[in-house]
């Protein structure tokens, strides 16, 4: 094992920030802009992709820049383990950086120059993280990536985001308080703060009070970014941020810095050895384990699509926690392996999340039933990237959960494996809903979602959908029917009251309030805290609207009509495939204030449109509509006459906010969503799946069994 | 030559004439002789670094007579330092009044003056001497804080002026105690003299309780401060700037070197308890100030609280008796005043474009004036202590030493200002950048008041001038690269400091 | 020694310490500006009295040596230093006092009082 002195690490860091700068005097020029991202994205991963060779065979880098403070060298030394994550970090930028050109554009967001120089800073930042000589080093670089995540937190400029970012910065600057007091304590009693690999010898003779003590400091300050409970709150509120940003940061970049604070900590800073001896590797192991559990109960409650991911994401993350808490070669390896294949199945589903709201402007669970056959590609990557988070073969979680398995096991904890085989079971609990009604449910035949919604114990009368998703109890049924009853004679002004969701689109701060006659919207569900209006991101006009034409139609049909659901003419052809449940129709026509057919002559001709979309109709032949959408639904490749095979084959989404229960329109893998999108989509799942069937040859399991093997001495 | 020291001194006080004398003639008298003595300044300066740095510490012997019986001044590296810092924020500052501060060839004599006291402050090596220049730095304080004739500066000037009295005064008493002690005013001679009378009589402990009682009026520790946020708040942008870099940094060397080289860490280990106040007084600066700074809405009158709180650091630094901790201190007392130089200007151009320096003015300021936002959160997060940022290495350095030392309390305020620095930083930076005019309900910003505050001169909002751009950004790329460059700093300061341990 | 004999030997100090605490209870009690700075200059001069009072040296001669007459024929000479301290103090007060009224004239003729209630009165109302 040699030392090579090269500016290899250092370029490495330097290089995205040099893009910082090619970003900011491009600003002007926002086709150019993307440029110096890409360029720079792509050479990092060539510098430190030209690494590998070296640091595989046991070597390390060095570039030596001097001292930082007295006894501080201030040294980037590209190991095994820094590669690992610098490779991580690059490779997945590369591939974001796509993602976000196609997200950033798609919804048309402001102050694009700021977010991507924050998150080119941000990568250098992570890179320098991972090419930190010593704690100091390692201070450094991770309060910079605080400083550079900021602005990609607060991005949208809310009062929601400005609050999510306060937290954010209140929550990792305190983790940095509690990591420079650890680090102050090592300094002090050991003299040095340099990661050696088998950890600082004289940790292990020193007062072994301030030696756990000063592990309580640092595991817990990294630990703010590690997500462990109870400082992981800061991670379901940053889910603000746009979604590449939650991807790449808040599920690579951020939220590994802080596990591989940890890493470092156990393997170099004190050793394994140590961590045992001290008896301060369990009890870590202890809180990630709790923090596995809980947050995947939590996780079963969030209505919100991102939500569910980020407490997914503080769920895994302790996955890797409870691999390096554990004394045991193989726990060790399945929590460094577990670094990169959290990494690629956590990125796929949020690209998948990112692209259902680029496209389809849903962030609700509830309201993705049949979603699948809108994205089918992109609910496909899903479903692969979710049971590799179960730990089910052939996807990249399920190697790492087998060297934990045998880890835990071997470590004498045999209560840790059958916590990560419960947290299995969960995480099919949680993913497996959404999977199967994307593609096997309708918005008529959902389930309620979120699986947890009513009190745990469950509800002693039978709990019916009411066709949004939302469970609905007993007894609400027959008020629905009779109005599907008085539907049907076409009678607008029918001002039933109706206990159905009459503006099933959950859009709450829309006119919602303005039909009086309807029902006072149903939150996401009666338990459910996170109601939809809390999140910036839906609340933009940007979100509810696209760039077609249609959608000034249907605002301008909003204002003029004044409800949700347009009166249709009974001529109409609009029967563009969307959906509605009777009962829905039902509501919404005894909503619609003005009944006067010339309000539908008026309505008709925006109506006509073939690129329209009508949100409901519940014209005079509502049933028999009902059926041609029923027949639709099932036979997509029959189109009613006119108008229809057009719609289908526009590229005009539907509106989620505008429609109760949207049957998804078709479209395959060319129309589902723009490459820019779909191409990271499909690379990072295919990570996923090399990671598990071939780790060996995919070079991150090689780099982890260098690093455990010189750390603890046994070679796997 | 070693005649630089004095001339340190005398050019500028010499020069203060110039700009009254010579502006019967010409107008802009004022402006150039500040800038010619700022140069010339900068190059004595240099001449005494050099010397120190190769020859080690030096003295000179004012008029020839000797010490203990003449006057001394003495230079080491810490010295060396602090002067070249003067006259860099000479420079800075005199080049900044050229567009926006007050014109008045008073205003220039005035400067001068200070530049004269605060170099004093710094090289002298007797007591009284040091009595002498602080006063001449108050007075010319007092009169500079009232130098844009608004009557709200005024008043501030003369509480500052009450408050700071006092404490000079009660410096006096201090060194008259020590005099009748021990006869001689000479610091070098009364290290000596102090252990013959002995450390722990009233008549030492109480001279001891004087000075100090009397510079921390001077720098601005809690519960003294209360002239400060008033005489930040109300007086010329470049004023502010000037003080809150140079006048508390000389206080506090003042402090650092009547406990280390008049009564030596002896004197620590015979009246621990001393020390000990010293340092739990500074403590509680740091945490008050910070809280304090919170709550503020004037964005300079929060800014005075963080210098109280970043000098309750510094002093904490140098009340633990460490090595370590003693550098930190002196690294981050310059790095400190470069920051808060740095900031002050860029809160006059904030001001200047916003038309008021409240923070709610400062709302979406990041679009309109860039490059003095993003200077102003760089030298925010540098001051919070983000490293590789100078702010870092002081505290990591005081932070260390402190432990060392067994003040596990000083250790823990100190870490945890940063959270509390962050606290009222965020604030602004979050409504530069985070925040859009209509989004905010309008707000009356006091513009009556603050309109005054630009020396006298246009009160109309204008646009930020090159030089504010060019100062703004110095400062936060000085407080980056020298917190690049600590450990070569730290390395200069080591031997200055090391004679005491 | 007993209170009498403090008073009539160090009777200085016991002046010193009184007009110290004369001139603080004066700077921060009264409202009107002219009288801190009244109290001001009371403080001063009580530092001024203890400087001279200490530098008293009984039965000793002023330090004048006539030329000629080497170091001089007493037995015990007063140290000139305390006096030349104290002439620099003094001047310091009289330049400080001058600046504090120069200020004061500029706040009376703004506010058109000395009173420092009714002077903060006038600023709230601005």
């Amino acid at each position: 094992m040699s030392t090579i002195i090269s500016l290899k690490p250092l370029l490495a860091v330097i290089l995205p920030a040099i893009g910082i700068g090619g970003i900011v005097l491009s600003r002007r020029y926002p086709n150019i802009r993307e440029g110096p991202t890409i360029v720079t994205a792509v050479s990092t991963v060539g510098v430190i992709a030209s690494l590998l060779p070296a640091v595989l065979s046991g070597n390390v880098y060095i570039t030596n820049l001097g001292t930082f403070v007295p006894g501080v060298a201030f040294t980037l030394r590209a190991d095994a383990l820094g590669t690992l994550f610098a490779l991580l970090a690059s490779f997945l930028w590369v591939i974001t950086s796509f993602y976000s050109i196609g997200y950033m554009r798609g919804l048309d967001e402001h102050a694009q120059t700021r977010y991507f120089a924050s998150f080119a800073g941000s990568v250098s930042a992570a890179i320098g993280v991972a090419f930190a000589s010593n704690l100091i080093i390692l201070y450094i670089f991770y309060e910079l990536l605080t400083v550079a995540t900021y602005p990609l937190v607060t991005h949208d400029e809310s009062d929601a985001a400005r609050a999510a970012g306060r937290k954010y910065l209140a929550y990792t600057f305190g983790g940095g308080v509690a990591v420079l007091a650890g680090i102050v304590l090592v300094f002090w009693s050991t003299g040095t703060v340099a990661f050696t690999p088998g950890g600082i010898a004289s940790l292990a003779s020193i007062d072994p009070l301030i030696a756990r003590g000063a592990f309580a400091l640092l595991a817990g300050g990294f630990g703010v970014k590690a997500a462990l409970i109870p400082v992981h709150s800061w991670l379901p509120d940053a889910m603000v941020a746009p979604t590449p940003v939650s991807g790449l940061l808040h599920a690579v970049a951020v939220v590994k810095s802080g596990v591989f604070g940890i890493s470092r900590l156990v393997f170099d800073v004190y050793g394994p050895e140590t961590v045992a001896a001290l008896g301060v590797g369990v009890p870590l192991a202890a809180i990630a384990a709790v923090t596995i559990v809980i947050a995947s109960i939590i996780a079963l409650r969030q209505d919100n699509l991102k939500r569910r991911l980020a407490y997914s994401t503080i769920s895994q993350l302790s996955y890797i926690t409870l691999g390096l808490g554990l004394f045991s070669p193989e726990a060790l390896i399945g929590g460094l392996l577990h670094i990169p294949a959290h990494a690629f199945m956590k990125l796929t589903l949020f690209f998948c999340a990112g692209a259902i709201h680029v496209e389809t402007h849903t962030d609700n669970i509830s309201k993705m039933a049949g979603i699948g056959r809108r994205m089918p590609l992109t609910m496909s990557a899903f479903a692969i990237a979710s049971v590799g988070m179960a730990g089910l073969p052939l996807v990249a979680g399920f190697v790492s959960k087998w060297y934990l398995l045998i880890g835990s096991v071997d470590a004498g904890y045999p209560i840790f494996a059958i916590v990560l085989l419960s947290s299995g079971i969960l995480n099919i609990a949680y993913f497996w809903p959404i999977v199967y009604q994307a593609f096997f449910q309708t918005a008529v035949e959902t389930d309620a979602k979120p699986v947890i919604e009513f009190s745990l114990g469950g509800q002693w009368r039978p709990i019916r959908t009411d066709g949004h998703g939302h469970g609905r109890e007993y007894g609400d049924e027959h008020t629905e029917e009779t109005e599907s009853e008085s539907e049907s004679d076409g009678d607008d002004t029918a001002d039933i009251a109706t206990t159905g969701d009459g503006n099933a689109n959950g859009q709450p701060d829309d006119t919602d309030a303005e039909s009086s006659q309807q029902e006072p919207k149903i939150p996401d569900g009666p338990s459910d805290p996170n109601a939809e209006t809390t999140y910036a991101v839906d609340v933009y006009p940007s979100d509810h609207t696209t760039t077609s034409t249609a959608d000034t139609e249907r605002s301008a049909r909003k204002t003029t009509a004044n409800n949700r659901d347009e009166t249709a003419n009974p001529n109409a052809t609009m029967n563009t495939g969307e959906d509605n449940t009777s009962i829905e129709t039902a509501s919404r026509s005894s909503s619609s204030t003005d009944a006067s057919p010339s309000t539908h002559a008026s309505d008709t001709p925006l109506t006509d449109t073939p690129e329209s979309k009508t949100e409901t109709e519940h014209s005079p032949n509502a049933s028999i509509n009902r059926d041609d959408t029923q027949t639709l639904r099932d036979d997509p490749d029959l189109g009613i006459s006119d108008g229809d095979d057009e719609t289908l084959k526009t590229e005009e989404n539907n509106d989620d906010m505008h429609v109760s229960d949207p049957a998804w329109e078709r479209r395959t893998v060319r129309t589902e969503s723009t490459w820019f999108m779909l191409a990271p989509i499909v690379i990072a799942v295919t990570g996923a799946v090399v990671l598990g069937v071939i780790p060996q040859q995919a070079v991150f399991l090689s780099l982890i069994e260098q690093v455990v093997t010189a750390a603890t001495g046994v070679v796997i | 030559m070693t005649d630089a020291l004095p001339l340190l001194v005398v050019v500028p006080l010499f020069a203060a004439l110039f700009p009254v004398a010579l502006g019967y003639l010409w107008n802009d008298a004022g402006w150039a002789t500040a800038a010619i003595t700022a140069v010339v300044h900068l190059g004595l300066a240099g001449v005494v670094a050099q010397q120190v740095l190769t020859g080690g510490q030096f003295s000179y012997a004012v008029g020839g007579f000797q010490p203990p019986i003449g006057i001394e001044l003495v230079a080491d590296s810490v010295t060396a330092v602090l002067v070249i810092l003067i006259s860099s924020i000479t420079i800075l500052i005199v080049g900044y009044t050229r567009r926006v501060g007050p014109h008045q060839n008073a205003f220039y004599s005035e400067l001068l003056l200070l530049t004269a006291g605060v170099s004093g402050v710094v090289i002298t090596g007797d007591l009284f001497n040091l009595y002498v220049f602080l006063e001449i730095t108050g007075l010319a304080t007092y009169a500079l804080v009232a130098a844009n004739r608004s009557p709200a500066a005024a008043l501030a000037s003369v509480k500052y002026l009450l408050v700071g009295t006092i404490g000079a005064s009660l410096y006096l008493l201090g060194v008259g105690y020590l005099y009748v002690a021990t006869g001689t005013l000479n610091m070098a001679d009364l290290a000596t003299q102090l252990p013959a009378v002995g450390y722990d009589t009233p008549l030492v402990v109480t001279g001891f309780i004087l000075l100090m009682t009397g510079l921390a009026i001077k720098t601005a520790l809690f519960p003294v401060h209360t002239w400060q946020p008033n005489a930040y708040a109300k007086s010329p942008h470049s004023v502010t700037a000037y003080i809150a870099a140079l006048v508390s940094t000389a206080a506090a060397y003042a402090i650092f070197r009547i406990i280390y080289t008049v009564f030596t860490p002896s004197f620590a280990s015979v009246v621990p308890l001393a020390l000990d106040v010293l340092a739990w007084v500074a403590a509680v600066s740091i945490i008050v100030g910070s809280v304090l700074a919170v709550v503020q809405s004037d964005l300079k009158r929060m800014l005075a609280y963080s210098s109280v709180a970043q000098f309750g650091l510094i002093i904490a630094g140098i009340a633990v008796m460490n090595q370590i901790a003693l550098t930190g201190s002196v690294v981050h007392l310059v790095g400190h005043a470069v920051m808060k130089a740095g900031l002050f200007v860029a809160v006059g151009g904030l001001a200047s474009v916003a038309g008021g320096q409240t923070i709610d003015d400062m709302i979406g300021l990041g679009r309109r004036a860039p490059i003095v936002s993003l200077g102003f959160a760089t030298l925010a997060f540098a001051l919070v202590g983000v490293p590789p940022a100078i702010g870092f290495a002081g505290k990591w350095q005081i932070v260390l030493g402190a432990v060392s030392a067994g003040h596990w309390a000083v250790g823990v305020v100190a870490v945890v200002s940063t959270m509390l620095t962050l606290a009222y930083f965020l604030r602004v930076v979050e409504r530069l950048y985070f925040r859009s005019p209509s989004s905010v309900d309008e707000q009356t910003s006091d513009m009556s008041m603050n309109m005054t505050t630009d020396g006298g001169d246009t009160l109309v909002a204008s646009s930020i001038t090159t030089t504010t751009r060019i100062i703004v950004t110095l400062s936060a790329i000085s407080a980056i690269g020298l917190g690049l460059a600590a450990s070569d700093l730290i390395t200069i300061l080591e031997p200055a400091v090391e004679v005491y341990f | 020694m007993t209170p009498i004999e403090l008073l009539t030997s160090r009777y200085s100090y016991i002046v010193f310490v009184a007009l110290v605490g004369i001139g603080l209870y004066g700077v921060i009690n009264s409202s009107n500006l002219v009288k801190k700075v009244i109290g001001l200059n009371i403080f001063q001069v009580g530092i001024f009295l203890f400087f001279i009072a200490s530098g008293y040296v009984n039965d000793a001669a002023p330090p004048l040596i006539e030329k000629g007459t080497g170091t001089g024929t007493e037995t015990a000479y007063a140290s000139p230093l305390p006096h030349v301290l104290i002439l620099t103090a003094i001047v310091v007060g009289v330049s400080l006092t001058a600046v504090a009224l120069a200020l004061i004239i500029r706040v009376y003729n703004a506010y058109g009082s000395l009173d420092e209630d009714v002077i903060r009165e006038v600023q709230l109302n601005d």
